[in-house]
């Protein structure tokens, strides 16, 4: 063995120019595949870390509360037994939060816009700073009441700056409008079509512009320490829930300001909980990431095919030059199996070492990248929620880009390597060319 | 020199047809050969003669259209194209006109490549056969040399040391001396007769060169694909000066 891989390595290094010319193809091509999941899997990473944490839980308790049948708020009552329950139940949690939900008109001096509001004790957040980059104001300050954060997008809008003041104007439950002023606080960057429509206030504030209890929210956010989880706790949930006297709404799939319409056309009052996870409440992620995962299998295909293609010409070409060489191993007694062996040898060589070169590569563009904190162009920004391009390289995605190219190497060596096998040594050995 | 009265390479009625598109080209027209252990023989015969198709026969590198070739005992037909490879690992040596080396492989490693087919002797036992022969054909100097460094005449000294190195029953030598000048022609024709001597080994070689045919124990004449005769040296010899084949 250790012969044939001699013999292996030596053809490569005789045929150099051949050999950098398939191994530099060979190495790009793991190279751009590996760069390509890498976005893939960092857009994956980020829209997933920033959605989960400004408009979702892994998993979300929300719920509607209805004072008359035709009349619904997203509203939980009794949030802190809730979560006590919750705490209890699930040893999968992670950290809980609540935030209250809301949707009213912000008016600005010259300006108003239909935005989304979310309540958040910002204190009892960390996740939430780790996402939100402050450009102008404190995001502390939002623990006060009266006070709003906002995004760039809507800054520019509303033309306010830090220190404005503006008006909520939001329709209760009764039909009629609240309204409250509160002072920006804090301006944050944008976080892709996040920034068209959330904002977000302090919980307390919230409760005021609703005239709602204090002990009430509108969802309770789960985070699991692993998200594989997700399934199992929600089963479990609308079982332990339903044990603890809460009337659960059937399994609807869908965020929970598209159940409106059919929620306020059932008959029932008072307060029913639902539950949903991440992929309920930001369809749109999932939409996104499936798209971005068939477009990177559809490129990577595309990449195999390439590659597979010029391995095969270049190895017919070394069989084709080395088929007298195939004659006389196989003249002096070597099986067919081992001539098999050998060529098949030289391609793992030659697929392994380009592709943990490209990988190699790759993996270092990737880390270059990340630390230059390239910004993304802006139609990326919208899915990523974020600015800066986030390239993930992942070992597991590493490992695959490694393993299938060179498989796919390996397979397509096995046609050449075969019919040299087969060669009758007489025929071989006569060969001309 | 005393020669074993069963014979290692028996060739009965042999045929060997080749297809060149619709047209059947006969190569081999009924030969009937024997050759005994130890034997010295030289096939000669001109350009087109059946020479090498009869090497390549007797080397169980192709098979014969009809007719038996028994090598060693053994009918080649009968064998698989497995045990027909272990056939010739262990029991024919081959020599080739273009001396056929592995040219990524030294010296040494060429030598020893059949040795580690084999998987029979150890490192340590294979370095010291190996270099033995490279001693006896004279390149342990040039044990690490790589083919395209050596001269016609030193490749071919490698190929020859290839051939013995496993101690085959029987080496085929191709035309081993058309591709070298007379002089170096002329050592490794020696170096295959001392070789023969020494060990007892049988050598098989084609030529149409009448010096060399002179070494041999006997000349088996090729012509149109028959054996015409099985002569001396000598009367080949006549046979060449009078225009004969």
């Amino acid at each position: 063995m250790l012969q044939i891989l001699l013999i292996a390595f030596r053809n490569l290094l005789a045929h150099r120019r051949r050999t950098l010319l398939l191994g530099g193809a060979i190495a790009g091509v793991t190279a751009v595949l590996i760069v390509l999941m890498s976005v893939t899997n960092g857009m994956k990473a980020t829209m997933l870390e920033s959605a989960t944490t400004l408009m979702s839980g892994h998993v979300n308790v929300g719920g509607f509360y209805k004072v008359t049948a035709g009349q619904s708020a997203p509203v939980v009552t009794g949030y802190p037994k809730l979560i006590e329950t919750l705490k209890k139940e699930l040893p999968e949690l992670d950290y809980v939060s609540q935030r209250g939900r809301g949707w009213a008109k912000l008016i600005s001096d010259t300006s108003s816009v239909h935005v989304g509001i979310s309540g958040i004790d910002v204190e009892g957040e960390p996740g939430f700073r780790k996402i939100i980059q402050v450009r102008e104001g404190r995001l502390d300050d939002l623990n006060q009441p009266g006070t709003i954060l906002i995004f760039e997008e809507q800054a520019k809008k509303l033309e306010v700056r830090v220190g404005d003041t503006m008006t909520i104007s939001a329709p209760t439950i009764r039909g009629t409008n609240n309204t409250l002023d509160v002072r920006v606080v804090a301006i944050a960057a944008n976080v892709g079509m996040m920034s068209s429509w959330n904002t977000f206030v302090p919980s307390k504030s919230l409760r005021d512009l609703y005239q709602l209890k204090d002990d009430t929210t509108g969802a309770v956010y789960l985070y699991l320490k692993d998200m594989k989880d997700i399934p199992a706790v929600q089963q479990r949930l609308r079982e332990k829930l339903a044990e603890a006297g809460y009337t659960l709404m059937d399994n609807d799939p869908r965020a929970f300001w598209m159940k409106f319409e059919v929620v306020n056309r059932e008959s029932w009052t008072g307060q029913k909980l639902d539950i949903t996870n991440w992929e309920d409440e930001i369809s749109f992620v999932r939409w996104v990431v499936q798209a971005l995962s068939f477009l990177t299998g559809f490129l990577g295909f595309v990449l195999l095919v390439i590659i597979a293609v010029g391995i095969m010409n270049t190895l017919w070409i070394a069989i084709r030059e080395r088929t007298r060489e195939i004659g006389t191993l196989r003249a002096i007694g070597m099986q067919r199996r081992r001539v098999l062996v050998m060529f098949l040898t030289e391609a793992l060589m030659l697929s392994l070492t380009a592709t943990l070169t490209g990988a190699a590569f790759a993996s270092a563009l990737c880390l270059f990248i990340n630390a230059q904190e390239v910004r993304a162009p802006e139609v990326v920004q919208v899915m990523l929620l974020t600015e800066n391009w986030f390239l993930k390289v992942e070992p597991g995605s590493v490992t695959l880009a490694v393993t299938l190219i060179t498989l796919c190497a390996m397979v397509v060596s096995l046609i050449p390597s075969f019919l040299a096998a087969r060669m009758k040594p007489v025929t071989a050995m006569h060969h001309i060319g | 020199m005393s020669l074993s009265a069963e014979p290692i390479v028996s060739i009965n009625e042999v045929t060997k047809d080749y297809h060149l598109g619709k047209v059947v080209v006969p190569a081999l027209r009924g030969v009937t050969l024997q050759v005994h252990p130890g034997e010295f023989i030289s096939i000669a015969g001109p350009s087109g003669s059946g020479k090498t198709t009869l090497l390549n026969l007797i080397g169980c590198v192709d098979t014969a259209t009809s007719g038996v070739v028994r090598v060693a005992g053994k009918d080649t037909k009968q064998l698989s194209e497995r045990k027909l490879t272990d056939l010739r690992l262990h029991t024919i040596g081959f020599i080739f006109q273009s001396f056929n080396l592995v040219s990524v492989l030294s010296v040494f490693q060429n030598v020893e490549f059949p040795l580690l087919l084999q998987k029979k002797l150890n490192a340590s036992q294979r370095r010291e056969r190996v270099m033995a022969l490279l001693e006896q054909v004279g390149l342990a100097n040039h044990a690490k040399h790589r083919p395209n460094e050596l001269s016609g005449g030193q490749r071919q000294r490698v190929a020859v040391a290839r051939a013995l190195v496993t101690q085959p029953q029987i080496v085929l030598a191709d035309e081993p001396t058309a591709n070298l000048d007379s002089v170096t022609g002329q050592q490794i024709i020696d170096l295959m007769k001392a070789m023969n001597r020494e060990r007892g080994t049988t050598f098989i070689f084609s030529t149409h060169d009448a010096k060399v045919m002179t070494h041999a124990n006997a000349v088996v004449r090729l012509a149109d694909g028959k054996v015409l005769d099985r002569v001396t040296p000598a009367e080949a010899g006549v046979a060449l000066a009078a225009g004969g084949h």
